[in-house]
């Protein structure tokens, strides 16, 4: 085999690729030949670096909180289906139902209108940041997790008590709560994505907050509805 | 599958290394398979920190995207636990889902030119790099994200993750040879890089 050829084996032959057959001329080449025999050093260094690479590395601690948002949904979206399907048309209009739900899906739909023109226009997050209000805003990360978790908390508690009134709403009610719950937690869950990559903007957080409270308040008010209060 | 059979036994066996971790972690899966999140939560808890170094690596070493990249993991996970029937290991069906994620988010966006790794992600695999005593390896994370798309791709999956020729070549619909190609310029840019 010439110099030529056995160039485009040495890749092969470092990984221990080669058959017996193709090794033996290979491994006499090299021992030969200057250039091929510093390339499979060269080669071999490299893949010991590769090996070397830390194989685990811990992700942000935020993102299981997305992940298990996105979850919540799907089961809740699950178990509205198969509420509309068990109802079928019956029930009344339940009109401010519907406006609740319009005024919360309107918010976190520009919720999610500016964090994506913020995004794409690579705004400024410190000037962001100086815009927001200091009395709606926690005083520091740490401080908003806890409130994070209260509302996580209590729009856990106020869907699984809708979960058990739903049948007093129309189906109608029903596919546009969940619609709307689906944009809210779209929202939260890019918030919490922007927040993550910029964990200093009181902005993200007052945001974020925002879109909690929009959750809770439209959990509450149905719930209050279907209760007929 | 043969294929999965050799990802099983290059990448398959990690976290749960004994017998008694495996059906520890079987366990949690059919807990997860019948609803159960809190059991769910225990298998991310346990495999995302090897699910996460390699989005790391696929996203050019990107933590937002990254990040983005193994929610969307799990969360197909989840959807898809059903599907998952034990006959090969659950770290190898979720490196599985990462890659085809990636290569599925990648046709969605259309064509994206490879990028060398910000500053704030290079602080992230220093400090693993640090964690692991080796400050060498910050050298070869940002050499790799600085990798066109296909060398990168085929040297993570082929030279980090211990994925087979054939195997990476079914994940990414190519040829062996074209796999073969992508990591011989992949291993020669990083040779240039790392070592001219």
């Amino acid at each position: 085999m010439t110099h030529e050829v056995i160039k485009h084996l040495l890749d092969d032959y470092v990984t221990g690729e080669l058959t017996e057959e193709a090794r033996a001329p290979v491994e006499e080449h090299i021992a030969g030949c200057e250039m091929c025999s510093a390339e499979v050093e060269s080669l071999k260094r490299i893949l010991a670096r590769a090996a070397e690479l830390p194989k685990a590395i811990d992700p942000p601690a935020s993102a299981w909180a997305g992940i298990r948002s996105a979850i919540a949904r799907d089961d809740r979206a699950t178990r509205a289906d198969r509420s509309v399907s068990r109802f079928g048309a019956w029930q009344r209009p339940y009109v401010l139902a519907a406006a609740a739900i319009l005024v919360a899906v309107l918010s976190s739909a520009g919720t999610a209108v500016y964090l994506n023109g913020r995004a794409s226009t690579g705004r400024s997050t410190g000037a962001v940041a100086s815009d927001s209000s200091p009395e709606s805003t926690p005083a520091s990360l740490a401080a908003f997790t806890i409130e994070e978790n209260n509302y996580l908390r209590t729009a856990a508690m106020l869907q699984d008590l809708l979960d058990q009134q739903e049948a007093s709403l129309a189906p109608e009610t029903v596919a546009q709560l969940k619609a709307s719950l689906r944009t809210i937690d779209e929202a939260i869950l890019e918030a919490r994505n922007a927040l993550a990559r910029d964990p200093a903007n009181k902005m993200l957080v007052e945001m974020l907050s925002a879109s909690y409270r929009q959750k809770v308040d439209l959990l509450r008010r149905t719930t209050e509805l279907t209760r007929g209060t | 599958m043969k294929t999965s059979a050799v990802v099983s036994d290059t990448i398959g066996s990690f976290p749960s290394t004994n017998a008694e971790d495996k059906a520890a972690a079987l366990e949690r899966i059919r807990r997860a398979q019948a609803g159960d999140v809190d059991a769910f939560e225990l298998l991310y808890r346990e495999y995302s920190p090897r699910v996460y170094a390699l989005c790391l690596r696929l996203k050019a070493g990107d933590g937002s995207d990254a990040t983005e990249l193994l929610q969307d993991v799990f969360i197909k996970a989840w959807r898809r636990l059903d599907t998952f029937r034990g006959d090969s290991a659950f770290a190898s069906w979720l490196h599985r889902l990462a890659v085809n994620t990636m290569l599925e988010n990648a046709r969605g966006e259309g064509r994206r030119t490879a990028r060398v790794l910000p500053m704030e992600d290079t602080s992230r695999l220093s400090g693993a790099a640090r964690s692991s005593g080796i400050e060498l390896k910050l050298d070869m994370e940002a050499a790799i994200a600085s990798l066109p798309k296909g060398a990168r791709l085929a040297f993570v999956l082929h030279d980090v993750e211990g994925y087979q020729h054939q195997e990476i070549a079914e994940q990414l619909s190519v040829s062996v040879g074209t796999v073969k190609a992508q990591l011989h310029r992949a291993r020669r840019l990083l040779r240039e890089r790392l070592e001219s």
